[in-house]
């Protein structure tokens, strides 16, 4: 990156967030409208009339709601937690991704909190679930998992805002001075008049660590305490030791292959070519296929104890996910993108190759939603009773609020790339080197 | 701030020694005697006027959300015509380490002084957490709010709460039987004997195969059918120490379809 | 007090030789830039860590928050509840952990909001785009009236690309 010089990066990032094509602007349209209408218009159908518009029955209480939540849980362990551990480790490769990266963390958390509400039954009570003083007397039970849950969340939430903020002041000061207009008391307010003297940055980056020292411990507790929601329960398939790390894993493996798929989209819509570039493919896809080795091992390991324990219970949750269509199409499917598709990343030639990143990538998400979508719904119809047995399809509400997630995250990411810099300036500056008399200084 | 400490102390100690979650004042106790149930399904008749139960029509019927709080599961084993029948009414089993009180975020289910696994309706925010850890799926939500045709809305029974939708619930036991029994005792200074309380299934089945009472009194009848070498708990193996007995029924394992048919 | 000299930069080590020499003259002065420079700048000022103690007190504080929260509430409603003792152990060491990093986290925030001033809304500072782009700047204070030429001089002499005089604030 020695031959971009320092100016050239804040025009770069300043000019992604000023100059604004149409195509944006339709980009935006849509993805406001379809989040409007599939997800707030059928929620809004589901609170009026009642929890009995999804697929949920009476085994099966948990359904794709639950599915979705697991899910941008696990795409929101990509930036933070990487970004964190990134720093600790000194890795050059994460500065210009990590800003971006963790504004996905904050988004998919905030699409994730959303869906605990979508499947509450009385989701106007939610607050009920918060340890708030009240004359009524009520309070929270903290032996629930739910109640971790909300403790884990709202500190993650909490935490990677504040890391994300935390890291951009600098930046939000340097486009403070370059931009004109109704943007510029914005910015003002939001750079808390930072200067870059000397002391300043001294404390920032000795905050920036202990942050990171914080938010790596958090995001691997966030992941392991939704796996109990599940791990926590008496239900065959669900009780499991080894759900921790099974979704750790599977959190930072979806959460890498979601960064790899926004990173192209990134660098070719706002031509950030300089600055994200195959090297960056290349080290990301590295992780993706550890990752994806490790998820695999965890699988099998999951798949073999359960077998080898020859238990009925289990027998039947086993054989109700493997080898019983629909379930079963899904499950394998699942074991190609998750499990075979990734090994083609052992070549560095297709490392290096965007389509194959984007394929890949893609894959990796479906085959991670359809493992959470697996997790609800083929074990609780298949609990103790075999009288209660009943399986679980979803309705046309429950997938129209899905599709509309989706719609919602890439609307709120749309407008983080237009109201925040989402390459950070002073460390892609870092990356360039610290310049000296003898040329540039590089750590 | 003394006194606040002797009354957390005075609280504290009533529960934790000695009655705390082992010792309750009475304990509550169901036993199904599965020689004598037919499978009539009179004791589901009678929870759903008992208790204001939503009939939920055929739909919702076809994908699993009836409301029946107790349920005859029927299980037929070996091929006809060498076929055993069994039947078992399965109601909320009112553990004493119940999944289900873990889940709740916010104490809407939890065990109340008698041994009975309540559950507080205007507390329930519907989170699923209890019905999804219940190993017995006896829990039921209301997925709509359910009405009553006119007239029909004159045969609800007054002391039962009408649910609303979004609310998790299931059987209580007739916690209302329990309470009148309680307050009869009360006003006449005893404690309540044997046969005070009938709960809705128990009053409507014609073969007596339900019996109800307190564990706590050695003389109840509960208490001496609970040492019946046929007892035995359902799922017992998960150590949710239920309060629901059933006595296993006795069946000819050589002659088939004629004799063992219900 | 007289007005300050601002020399920028467009080297950092060109810009610490000339730091060191005023500052060891008995000059104030203050370093501005675009990017963190870290140990670049141990030979004009070595700053210890506060931010730590920060850290350490907002999780202890968190420790405790958790720990009375916990088995407060189950102290103040007891419930029987799953067969859990009063005061079950896992809950309460989880959401000790959850809360020990959250009030830690903000702790953090608040030590480097007081001891970087920030944010800082008031009376204008100095301050000048450029040190945001690709300059360095170095800000001298504390001259004499006789001496302002001469720091001009030795700013330039040391590489400066621009020498200002700076507007008292």
């Amino acid at each position: 990156m020695e031959n971009i010089s320092y100016n050239e990066v804040n025009e770069d990032v300043v000019r992604t967030m000023t100059h604004t094509t149409w195509k944006y602007w339709v980009a935006l349209v849509t993805c406001a409208v379809m989040a409007t209408v599939l997800w707030g218009g059928a929620w809004a159908y589901q609170i009026y009339v009642g929890q009995g518009v999804t697929g949920l029955n009476t085994p099966t209480f948990w359904g794709i709601y639950l599915a979705n939540f697991v899910f941008w849980i696990g795409i929101s362990h990509s930036g933070t937690l990487l970004s964190a551990i990134l720093f600790i480790t000194a890795t050059p490769w994460r500065r210009s991704i990590y800003r971006s990266a963790e504004a996905i963390t904050f988004f998919s958390v905030l699409t994730a909190a959303l869906f605990i509400f979508v499947h509450m039954g009385r989701p106007w009570n939610f607050y009920w679930t918060m340890p708030y003083p009240t004359t009524r007397q009520l309070w929270v039970n903290f032996t629930s998992p739910i109640m971790f849950d909300v403790f884990a969340i709202s500190t993650y939430m909490t935490s990677s805002v504040i890391f994300l903020y935390f890291g951009s002041i600098p930046d939000l000061a340097a486009v403070r001075d370059r931009v004109t207009g109704w943007r510029k008391p914005i910015y003002t307010y939001l750079a808390l008049g930072w200067r870059g003297t000397e002391a300043e940055w001294h404390w920032l980056s000795k905050s920036y660590t202990f942050f990171a020292v914080f938010i790596i411990p958090l995001a691997v507790s966030v992941h392991s305490i939704v796996s109990w929601d599940f791990a926590l329960s008496m239900v065959p398939g669900l009780n499991k030791t080894i759900f921790a790390p099974y979704f750790v894993v599977g959190a930072i493996f979806s959460g890498t292959a979601a960064i790899v798929t926004l990173m192209v989209i990134l660098r070719k819509s706002l031509k950030f070519e300089k600055y994200i570039t195959m090297m960056h493919f290349d080290k990301l896809c590295l992780l993706l296929l550890v990752m994806s080795l490790l998820w695999s091992y965890i699988n099998v390991v999951e798949v073999f104890s359960d077998w080898y324990a020859n238990t009925s219970v289990e027998n039947e949750t086993l054989r109700y996910r493997m080898f019983m269509p629909p379930h079963s199409y899904m499950y394998w499917l699942m074991i190609i993108t998750n499990s075979i598709m990734p090994l083609l990343f052992i070549f560095k030639k297709l490392r290096t190759s965007i389509f194959v990143c984007v394929v890949v990538s893609i894959g990796i998400n479906v085959g991670m939603w359809i493992e959470r979508y697996l997790i609800v719904a083929t074990t609780l119809p298949r609990k103790y009773l075999p009288n209660m047995w009943h399986g679980y399809t979803p309705s046309l509400i429950e997938i129209s609020i899905t599709v509309g997630s989706f719609f919602f995250f890439a609307m709120l990411f749309l407008i983080f790339v237009k109201v925040w810099p989402s390459v950070s300036i002073y460390e892609v500056k870092e990356d360039i080197g610290i310049p000296m008399r003898k040329g540039f200084k590089r750590h | 701030m003394s006194g606040i400490l002797t009354k957390l102390k005075d609280k504290l100690q009533s529960y934790r020694v000695p009655g705390y979650r082992t010792k309750f004042e009475y304990k509550w106790t169901m036993v199904v005697d599965l020689d004598r149930c037919n499978g009539c399904e009179a004791c589901v008749v009678a929870c759903y006027a008992e208790n204001n139960l939503p009939v939920v029509g055929k739909r919702d019927c076809d994908i699993s959300r009836r409301f029946s709080w107790i349920r005859i599961e029927r299980y037929i084993e070996g091929e006809y015509p060498d076929v055993k029948v069994k039947f078992i009414p399965i109601m909320c089993q009112h553990c004493d380490a119940a999944p289900c009180e873990l889940g709740c975020p916010v104490y809407a289910t939890y065990h109340n002084q008698d041994g009975l696994n309540v559950q507080v309706y205007n507390r329930c925010v519907g989170t699923f957490t209890c019905a999804t850890y219940c190993t017995y799926d006896v829990r039921r939500f209301n997925w709509f709010t359910y009405k009553w045709d006119s007239p029909l809305e004159q045969q609800l029974n007054p002391d039962v709460t009408v649910r609303e939708m979004g609310v998790m619930e299931k059987c209580t036991f007739c916690i209302q039987r329990i309470r009148v029994a309680k307050d009869t005792a009360k006003d006449e200074g005893r404690k309540v004997t044997d046969g005070d309380v009938q709960t809705a299934c128990m009053q409507s089945c014609p073969t007596d195969a339900i019996t109800f009472g307190d564990l706590n009194d050695p003389n109840s009848k509960v208490s001496k059918l609970a040492k019946s070498p046929r007892r035995y708990r359902l799922l017992e193996e998960l150590n949710t120490d239920p309060s629901v007995i059933y006595l296993k029924r006795v069946m000819d394992e050589k002659k088939g379809h004629g004799s063992s048919h219900g | 007090m007289n007005q300050p000299v601002l020399g920028l930069f467009k080297y950092v080590d060109s810009m610490v030789e000339a730091a060191v020499m005023l500052k060891d003259t008995g000059y104030t002065v203050t370093v501005f830039s675009p990017i963190p420079l870290g140990a670049e700048l141990d030979p004009i000022i070595v700053r210890k860590n506060y931010i730590k103690y920060f850290s350490l007190i907002g999780g202890i504080i968190g420790l405790l928050f958790g720990i009375i929260l916990t088995l407060g509430t189950a102290a103040m409603y007891v419930l029987p509840r799953g067969g859990l003792p009063l005061w079950p152990a896992t809950p309460t060491l989880l959401l000790t952990y959850e809360s020990t990093i959250l009030v830690g986290v903000i702790f953090t925030l608040m030590g480097f909001f007081v001891i970087a001033r920030l944010p800082y809304y008031g009376k204008k500072r100095f301050y000048t785009p450029k040190v945001a782009l690709d300059s360095f700047g170095l800000l001298v204070e504390d001259i004499q009236e006789d001496k302002i030429e001469e720091v001009e001089k030795l700013l330039h002499d040391y590489g400066a690309n621009e020498v200002n005089r700076v507007e008292q604030p």
